[in-house]
């Protein structure tokens, strides 16, 4: 079976990331001929299974997504026809449904994911830094000779003026207009799935799942103690929701295909379902 | 430059106890590659600024004056007010880059305290010592540094740039120099990575650089770090053109807000970055774009105005 996987190549580190998908396909099962190519116009949207869109500038992403023709394409592919798509920081906050802290004006969003994302977080580029991050969800991923201890290994992340997940927001048809009575907030379109599409009415209908959590900073530098320790759950740096999966920080920056591989092994599945399903 | 950088997870100091740390190399450059394939602008005040945001910038520079009026103007370039540069990083929610003069580390300094996203530290202003750059590894602010050569790039690198820009000419409206540069650094990495090791060391002597900077570079095929095109660039197709030789992204100084539209352009050269080998979205954003920058012809230039001429 042939899958052709996309990344966002309209501004930021899409390299980086097709560069970490060619890794991850060493990882995984045989049978699959994976197909990974940069996208910049909507006929290579449209030969794509499923898309990454990379950490880069938001705001660039998102002006230059409208000049080129590609909103639209994105919110069909993300949204009525609910493809794979993996977002990682700016790719999150176009990915999420509501944001706050964006230019004047406000920026235009593709949606996807039942979240409220706060851009800048953690503040400017001094404020960057690297964590590292337990991730529950990769342990849980079988297949592989890799041993169990590399899988269950710290995940080393990169948050580069990173946005986080600031609150998870219920389910609703239509777009979350609660979100857009909040002063400077901006809210993604609805764009229903398509009626006679059923994996699309399941993604759609799936809730908001927290994949993983940032400890505490304050709390941990000063103390050493873990966030469940201090008893702050931390803030929320992974999220997934049917067929949409964002992080706030760059596994694209740090050579560890780890995550690569458990994504590309959640659209194998979900590209042989909908293919079974045909 | 042929390929991309592949990921690392070996700069800078491992993580702390608790596994978080700052300020790392791989810090420092990461946000470098976060503005591959965009465009930074240089501006001059917050509405300049908004310009550039609506525009598409990935960042902004923050400066007094652009390269060329302190070209046409003369005197000591300096860092710029404070205050300007603080209005500024109020307005728009793009990184903030911000110029200190050549060896200045006070400057850097002050800039590090306002918070900056970027400093350059930049030939365009009146360079502060005549030897040395400053020393970058210790500010927690990354730095990018402008090179004619590879020598220069690997010194740069070397003394902590986490990311680099082809000099050019800035303030000209005149591409040439971006060119030249570009593709003599091209030029030198293809010759180095034809080289055995021992080769190499002497390459490294006589361009100036340090051998392990140079190996990898070689290895790689590229330099190790982001490198933007600079200086000149004054149109949708400038900066096709720079991409096209392998830059990962462009500078705009003076070339926007000296121009008859600079909303319009500003515009039209960031879709171009994206599109850079789509010669018919070239053609569409490079048509009734309105008055280029003037320009000066650097080729008759006196020597002593070449501002790439600065740095060691």
């Amino acid at each position: 079976m042939n899958i052709t996987v996309g990344v966002l190549a309209l501004q930021g580190a899409f390299a980086e990331h097709i560069y970490l998908l060619i890794q991850a396909t060493k990882h995984l099962p045989q049978g699959l001929t994976w197909h990974f190519v940069e996208v910049r116009t909507p006929d290579q949207l449209a030969e794509c299974d499923a898309l990454i869109l990379p950490g880069g500038e938001s705001t660039t992403m998102s002006l230059v997504a409208a000049r080129s023709g590609m909103l639209e394409p994105l919110r069909q592919f993300v949204k009525v026809h609910r493809r794979p798509t993996w977002g990682t920081c700016a790719g999150l906050i176009l990915l999420a449904e509501s944001a706050n802290r964006t230019k004047k004006g406000g920026q235009d969003l593709i949606g996807g994911l039942d979240v409220r994302v706060n851009r800048n977080h953690f503040g400017r580029q001094t404020e960057s830094f690297t964590a590292d991050l337990d991730l529950p969800f990769l342990s849980g991923s079988s297949a592989s000779k890799t041993e169990v201890d590399t899988r269950t290994k710290s995940f080393r992340s990169v948050f580069i003026r990173a946005p986080i997940v600031e609150r998870i927001l219920p389910h609703q048809p239509g777009a979350q207009d609660s979100e857009s009575r909040i002063s400077d907030t901006v809210v993604a379109p609805s764009r229903p799935p398509a009626a006679e599409d059923a994996a699309a009415q399941k993604a759609v209908a799936a809730q908001v799942e927290v994949m993983a959590r940032l400890p505490g900073r304050a709390t941990g530098l000063e103390t050493g103690q873990t966030a469940r320790e201090a008893g702050e759950e931390g803030d929320i740096v992974a999220v997934r929701q049917g067929n949409v999966f964002g992080t706030s920080f760059h596994p694209e920056l740090t050579g560890d295909e780890r995550i690569h591989v458990w994504w590309l092994k959640r659209v194998g599945e979900m590209v042989s379902d909908r293919r079974g399903a045909v | 430059m042929a390929g991309d950088i592949p990921a690392t997870n070996g700069h800078g100091p491992a993580s702390n106890g608790n596994g978080q740390s700052t300020n790392t190399f791989e810090v420092k450059a990461g946000l470098a590659r976060m503005m591959k394939g965009g465009v930074i602008m240089d501006v001059v005040n917050a509405e300049q600024a908004r310009i550039a945001e609506e525009a598409g910038a990935c960042a902004v520079m923050a400066l007094e004056r652009v390269p060329a009026d302190i070209r046409a103007q003369g005197g000591v370039a300096r860092m710029s007010d404070p205050k300007m540069i603080k209005e500024i990083m109020e307005t728009v929610t793009i990184p903030v880059m911000a110029k200190a003069r050549i060896g200045h580390f006070v400057e850097c300094q002050i800039l590090e305290a306002l918070g900056v996203d970027y400093i350059d530290e930049s030939e365009v202003l009146t360079p502060a010592d005549h030897l040395h750059h400053v020393e970058k590894h210790p500010f927690s602010v990354p730095f990018v540094c402008g090179c004619r050569n590879l020598g220069e790039a690997l010194r740069r690198i070397s003394e902590g740039a986490a990311m680099i820009r082809t000099k050019g000419e800035a303030g000209t409206g005149d591409v040439v120099e971006a060119v030249r540069h570009m593709r003599t650094v091209s030029g030198e990495i293809a010759k180095a990575s034809q080289m055995s090791d021992m080769e190499l060391r002497v390459m490294a002597k006589d361009i100036g650089a340090p051998f392990d900077l140079l190996k990898e570079t070689a290895k790689l095929g590229r330099l190790p770090v982001v490198n933007f095109a600079a200086g000149g660039v004054a149109t949708p197709a400038d900066a096709a053109l720079m991409m096209q030789l392998g830059c990962d992204g462009v500078f705009v100084g003076s070339g926007i807000f000296k121009s008859g539209d600079a909303a319009k352009r500003a515009k039209a050269i960031v879709q171009a970055v994206t599109h850079f080998r789509d010669a018919k979205v070239l053609a569409e954003v490079s048509t009734d774009l309105g008055e280029a920058m003037v320009g000066l012809n650097v080729e008759k230039m006196p020597e002593d105005q070449k501002m790439a001429k600065r740095g060691w």
